[in-house]
């Protein structure tokens, strides 16, 4: 379960401090799909940041399965977004000279699992995610944006995160491949009860997910 | 895969560009090999010159060079100064003469030439006035303006504590046929330059007459120079006696036990001879053949140093460039759970393997040029330093010591090889790990202050 208690960040600019999120309250139950949508600015990446501990907030506690991530170490959060975290970023975010195969088992490593279980695992999580045999073994360049993002689901998927933060998965996709994307990740969250928490803004989308919070200058409106 | 080998994949990620790194560092790398050697080569010269030729003086009466000059020869007195001063572990003593046809049997194998028949003008001035009532071969006292003697070379004797003084290139005197001779005895036997003897008929076991004694031949010697082929040598105090001169000595050569006490030496040998001797060390002459050596080493060392911090600079830019193009990467390792060590070895790596192979090609290219380029440095600096090949040693005379030391200076450039020894191939080794560490701390720097949160930016 992620529950966000009065999550507040401020950032020092040049025009002096903003407040890019202010008093966020959110809870999201295990295996839930929650959307978050709001307009370009609104706080989004901010939050999505801030779940995943790429960045630490000014106040506030953000609690995965009862640990106060925004308290943890920085090297306490490289850990935690190594096992409980899985990202799908809207632009694949895929190592370029790594094959499909490579990029998940890269995931893999970070996550610490042997060396020798890697191959078999990444080979089984890229096919329950589409991406034949011959395919894993391209390179990024060689593979479609769908296929990407595939191969970014595989990897977010790994190491069996408690959450999988999405960013605009299907913003660099058009409609038809975005929903096939969409319908997997839907899957998945049935399947392996998995936390999917996706930043939007296609309403089409955000309207078919467990749960919706708008953002809006920084607060939840909903 | 792990992290040191996605590294090393990546340093070949985009090959034009590694080529282009490679060849700049194989450049960086095989000149500071190249520099290296020359270092080490004339640094073991410079080592040499100054225990070989550095810890020798030579002592002189004052006003002597040679048979020019005039004043007294130096005595027993002197010479018990000399070998009881600090530091000096051996002395060599010298006493020269000229035999002229009364006082020999020999004939000389030198021609008068224009220089001799000079010489013998002012020689024989004393005497004019006996030659003159003198009877003379008609020939020649037809011919001749003055009523002097018919000129004739005189036979150049050396008298020695040790014969191989007499050698000019600065190993052992060779002795063609026979045996060498004890120069500390008083025995009656001499070795002969192999010119007089040929002249004279001579061979081993040959007995000659000289200041009224018998002399036997002990041996042929050959220097290859005309001067002292056409010469004997004596035990020292064999000359002494025979020229009634005993005790005197025209030169001493003082061999010093370190070349670092060579110039306090000479000092306290100028005080304590004062004005009976004029004293010149090897290491004087030597200081000028040194110092040329002495920049072409640090000349060298300049430039093992400048190639250090452009190989370091080569790969330190080509970092900084490659962290730079792949920030997006950095913060999606960093995202999905690499940590800041994981991604810096991986660069490090990528650093490395550049380096590695950079240093392969270099140092094979260092091997290859280092010869020539340490005779290059070499010849460039040598002319300005010829002017010590032709120093003040014109004057005839048994300087054979002083010619020893002015053949192994000469030598000096000519002899210096270039080796590549495995101190320098460690050395340049450890120089080429400076050069990826240094090359990819800067990097690393910059890996660690990357933000995975930045790979949720739009492009």
């Amino acid at each position: 379960m992620l529950v966000v208690k009065n999550l507040t960040k401020t950032f020092t600019s040049a025009a002096g401090e903003v407040n890019a999120l202010t008093n966020v309250n959110m809870t999201v139950n295990t295996g839930e799909f929650a959307s978050i949508i709001g307009k370009s600015g609104s706080g989004k990446s901010t939050l999505l940041s801030m779940l995943g501990a790429l960045d630490t907030p000014t106040s506030g506690s953000i609690e995965v399965d009862g640990v106060d991530i925004a308290k943890l170490s920085a090297s306490k959060q490289t850990a935690y977004r190594a096992k409980k975290i899985g990202f799908v970023f809207q632009y694949y975010n895929l190592i370029p000279n790594l094959t499909a195969l490579e990029n998940v088992m890269l995931a893999l490593e970070f996550g610490g699992m042997p060396s020798k279980k890697r191959k078999a695992r990444a080979e089984q999580l890229l096919t329950d995610v589409g991406i034949e045999p011959d395919q894993q073994l391209r390179k990024p360049s060689r593979l479609s944006g769908g296929q990407q993002q595939r191969v970014s689901i595989a990897r977010a998927l790994a190491n069996r995160p408690a959450i999988v933060l999405a960013d605009e998965p299907t913003g660099n996709l058009d409609s038809e491949t975005g929903k096939k994307i969409f319908d997997l990740l839907h899957k998945l969250s049935r399947s392996e009860n998995t936390t999917i928490l996706a930043v939007t803004h296609d309403m089409d989308i955000a309207g078919r997910t467990d749960r919706t919070f708008k953002l809006k200058d920084g607060q939840i409106t909903v | 895969m792990n992290v040191v080998s996605r590294g090393v994949k990546n340093a070949v990620r985009s090959p034009l560009r590694s080529g282009a790194i490679v060849v700049m560092l194989a450049i960086s790398i095989g000149l500071i090999l190249s520099m290296l050697v020359a270092r080490s080569s004339v640094e073991a010269k410079i080592t040499e010159v100054k225990a070989n030729a550095g810890t020798k003086i030579t002592i002189s009466p004052a006003g002597v060079n040679g048979f020019a000059g005039g004043g007294d020869y130096l005595t027993s007195t002197e010479l018990a100064t000399i070998t009881g001063t600090t530091n000096i572990t051996k002395t060599i003593s010298t006493l020269s003469d000229r035999m002229a046809t009364t006082d020999t049997n020999l004939e000389s194998s030198l021609t008068m030439g224009s220089f001799g028949a000079r010489q013998e003008r002012f020689n024989s001035s004393s005497t004019a006035t006996t030659s003159e009532t003198a009877p003379t071969d008609s020939m020649f006292a037809n011919d001749t303006e003055t009523a002097r003697p018919v000129p004739t070379p005189q036979v150049t004797v050396t008298g020695t504590t040790d014969v191989n003084s007499v050698s000019t290139d600065g190993t052992s005197l060779t002795i063609s046929s026979g045996t060498t001779i004890d120069g500390t005895s008083s025995d009656l036997v001499a070795l002969v330059g192999t010119d007089l003897a040929t002249k004279n008929s001579l061979t081993v076991g040959s007995t000659f007459t000289a200041y009224g004694s018998t002399v036997t031949v002990a041996g042929i010697y050959k220097t290859g120079n005309t001067f002292q082929d056409s010469g004997l040598i004596m035990p020292l105090s064999t000359v002494q006696t025979l020229t009634s001169q005993t005790g005197s000595i025209s030169s001493i050569t003082a061999t010093v036990n370190s070349s670092d006490n060579v110039s306090s030496t000479v000092t306290s040998l100028k005080t304590a001879l004062s004005t009976k001797a004029d004293i010149v060390s090897q290491a004087e002459q030597a200081a000028t053949s040194v110092s040329s050596l002495t920049s072409i080493s640090s000349l060298a060392m300049a430039g093992v140093i400048g190639a250090t911090i452009a190989g370091a600079v080569i790969v330190l830019l080509a970092m900084i460039i490659v962290v730079r193009e792949r920030r997006r990467e950095i913060g999606v390792i960093k995202a999905i759970g690499g940590s800041n060590r994981k991604v810096m070895i991986q660069f490090m790596s990528e650093a490395l393997t550049l380096t590695v192979i950079g240093a392969i090609i270099g140092l094979a290219l260092g091997v290859a040029v280092s010869g020539p380029m340490t005779s290059s440095l070499v010849s460039s600096q040598t002319s300005s330093t010829s002017t010590i090949k032709t120093g003040s040693f014109g004057a005839g005379g048994p300087s054979g010591m002083m010619q020893r030391g002015m053949s192994q200076l000469s030598t000096n450039f000519t002899s210096i090889t270039s080796s590549v020894t495995p101190t320098v191939f460690v050395a340049a080794i450890g120089i080429t790990l400076i050069i990826a560490i240094v090359g990819s701390a800067v990097p690393a720097w910059f890996i660690a202050r990357i933000r995975p949160a930045e790979v949720l930016r739009t492009e």
